[in-house]
């Protein structure tokens, strides 16, 4: 089922008065439950993809289509909105809040989604994700004392926490050995499948293909071809 | 949840710093108004302390009470007349005193001839009630028949004296000042209608001195004001990236405002609370020949002043929050 549809998006950047084409007409849909990876040479527009696809810019022509809303017809106000309670988000770096534990980045997304649970529901849902990414014994502890992979672990339960239909992640394993990469990777798959979510993800590493249900290379801002894992 | 209190929780250091300056700056605002206040006192104590009414002055005397002749037996209100001089106590030590003597009202207590009635610092020199005063001027003497409270004219002592040995001392049946009770002006003929606040303005050395205070309090609440604004400037500046991050996962602007502005009140107000503890406790120390008066209005209306500063300072840095961009906050924690 398809929660994120991307139509035909182009965009253009001017510079020194020569317009560039970033992006040459892309349309992909997102399916629930299904992770799909954009890959590609650096400067290839994937990660310009993934910020128009949630809402962070705007595209210069073409439509992102999210459960029958036109993104690019919304306030930008409309647009935060979806991001609150709908998207979540894994970058590169954790970006973690430094003056927050663990604990309290699950609670603060629960507020910007403005979740209708209780203080003790809340706190009870943060507990019971951080024991599905490991760290609830780290749920105290704040982001200066984490280890790399538990920081983008944490980054991954504070962007699962409010149940968003989409997941945007960029390059969440750049900054992990590769151990550590394929425990984020296995996590990202797990949440997607368990909380069906339609997850869309950027990534140069190869290997962190075989966590994908779908891969999507790019060259030069168009598909350069699209593949099915899925058995 | 409140991320501005989270955050001073757990940066405790760097809020202690900028809650220090604030604490700084307004107690030292707070002094120097209070030194303000207590040399106006020291300066129009008497003017200050009589009730709201007006005040008037001979047209010719261009404002200057000490050219002003009212006639005395005005039926307008109290004529009186103020004159510096001295008096000499009875170990022959000479005193600076204001003399006032005015027609008999409700507005100035009330001496007979012979009497003198003197504000209670020059107890402290140790002159007693009965002593005998000495003035070069006068054929008799002035017997001390009490004690005034707040009582001083250009920084001297009032000493009210009976008509009768103000007209002996300074040779003129006339008066100087005209006082009437009345709230609203009445137009009378040759003469020109001040407020208190006016006429207050009319004694020089007031004005002069007073103008130099305001304007070091003035400075010193625009200098507090810049250096609030630039302090949660820096502080929102280093803090621009997590802002724009925040903001693309969704944290509203109205959110991340409300952080500052709690960060701002938090610091601002456990500030003016501890400097305005400091100041009452070195208006309660202060000698009392120092002229140092913090009335509670005061203190109240500048905190204002420097709460409002402070939520300037911090809105200023709003500007900034509203400009955090997201896709270049991402784009740059990438590189």
């Amino acid at each position: 089922m398809t929660t994120l549809e991307l139509k035909n998006i182009r965009k253009q950047f001017t510079n020194g008065g020569a317009s560039e084409d970033i992006l040459k007409g892309i349309s992909l849909s997102l399916q629930k439950g299904e992770v799909t990876a954009l890959t590609g040479t650096s400067g290839s527009g994937k990660s310009t993809l993934l910020t128009i696809a949630a809402g962070l810019q705007l595209p210069s022509s073409g439509d992102i289509l999210f459960e029958e809303n036109r993104m690019s017809a919304l306030s930008a106000e409309a647009r935060r909105n979806i991001r609150a309670t709908q998207f979540g988000f894994v970058f590169q770096s954790a970006h973690l809040v430094p003056f927050l534990t663990v604990e309290e980045q699950l609670l603060l997304m629960l507020d910007t989604a403005e979740s209708t649970l209780g203080k003790s529901e809340r706190t009870q849902k943060a507990a019971r994700l951080l024991q599905l990414v490991g760290l609830e014994h780290r749920r105290h502890a704040y982001p200066a004392s984490l280890s790399g992979g538990e920081k983008q672990r944490a980054a991954i339960a504070r962007a699962v926490i409010h149940e968003p239909k989409v997941l945007f992640a960029d390059e969440p394993t750049a900054s992990l050995d590769s151990s550590r990469s394929r425990d984020v990777m296995k996590l990202l798959l797990d949440l997607t499948r368990e909380l069906q979510i339609a997850t869309l993800l950027v990534t140069h590493d190869e290997e962190m293909l075989n966590y994908t249900d779908r891969v999507i290379h790019m060259s030069d801002g168009a598909m350069a071809r699209a593949n099915s894992l899925i058995q | 949840m409140n991320l501005g209190w989270k955050e001073m929780k757990r940066n405790k250091g760097r809020f202690l710093i900028v809650g220090s300056i604030v604490f700084l700056i307004s107690f030292m605002t707070l002094m120097i108004s209070g030194l303000a206040n207590g040399l106006s006192k020291d300066n129009a104590g008497l003017i200050q302390a009589m009730p709201d009414g007006q005040f008037y002055l001979n047209e010719d005397a261009k404002e200057n009470y000490l050219l002003s002749t009212i006639d005395e037996g005005s039926e307008k209100g109290t004529a009186f007349s103020i004159q510096m001089g001295s008096l000499f106590d009875p170990n022959g030590k000479q005193q600076g005193v204001a003399f006032l003597t005015a027609s008999p009202s409700a507005v100035f207590p009330a001496v007979q001839k012979g009497d003198v009635l003197l504000d209670r610092s020059l107890a402290k020199e140790g002159i007693q009630i009965g002593d005998s005063l000495t003035n070069n001027g006068l054929s008799g003497t002035l017997r001390v028949a009490g004690f005034v409270d707040d009582s001083k004219f250009s920084h001297a002592p009032v000493a009210f004296i009976h008509s009768a040995d103000y007209e002996d001392m300074f040779q003129t049946n006339d008066r100087q000042i005209l006082f009437s009770m009345n709230s609203a002006a009445e137009q009378l003929d040759g003469l020109q209608t001040f407020s208190k606040n006016e006429f207050l303005q009319t004694i020089e050395s007031y004005k002069a001195e007073q103008l130099s205070l305001t304007m070091i309090i003035s400075f010193l609440v625009i200098i507090s004001g810049l250096l609030f604004g630039i302090f949660f400037y820096m502080m929102n500046m280093q803090k621009i990236g997590l802002y724009g991050i925040l903001k693309a996962m969704g944290v509203s602007s109205r959110t991340l405002l409300r952080m500052i502005w709690t960060q701002m009140a938090v610091v601002t107000g456990t500030a003016l609370l501890l400097s305005i503890l400091a100041s009452q406790l070195f208006n309660q120390l202060v000698p009392q020949e120092v002229p140092f008066h913090l009335s509670a209005a005061n203190t109240l209306w500048l905190s204002g002043v420097f709460f409002i500063i402070g939520f300037l300072g911090a809105s200023l840095s709003g500007v900034q929050i509203k400009k955090a961009e997201p896709l270049k906050a991402i784009q740059q924690g990438e590189n």
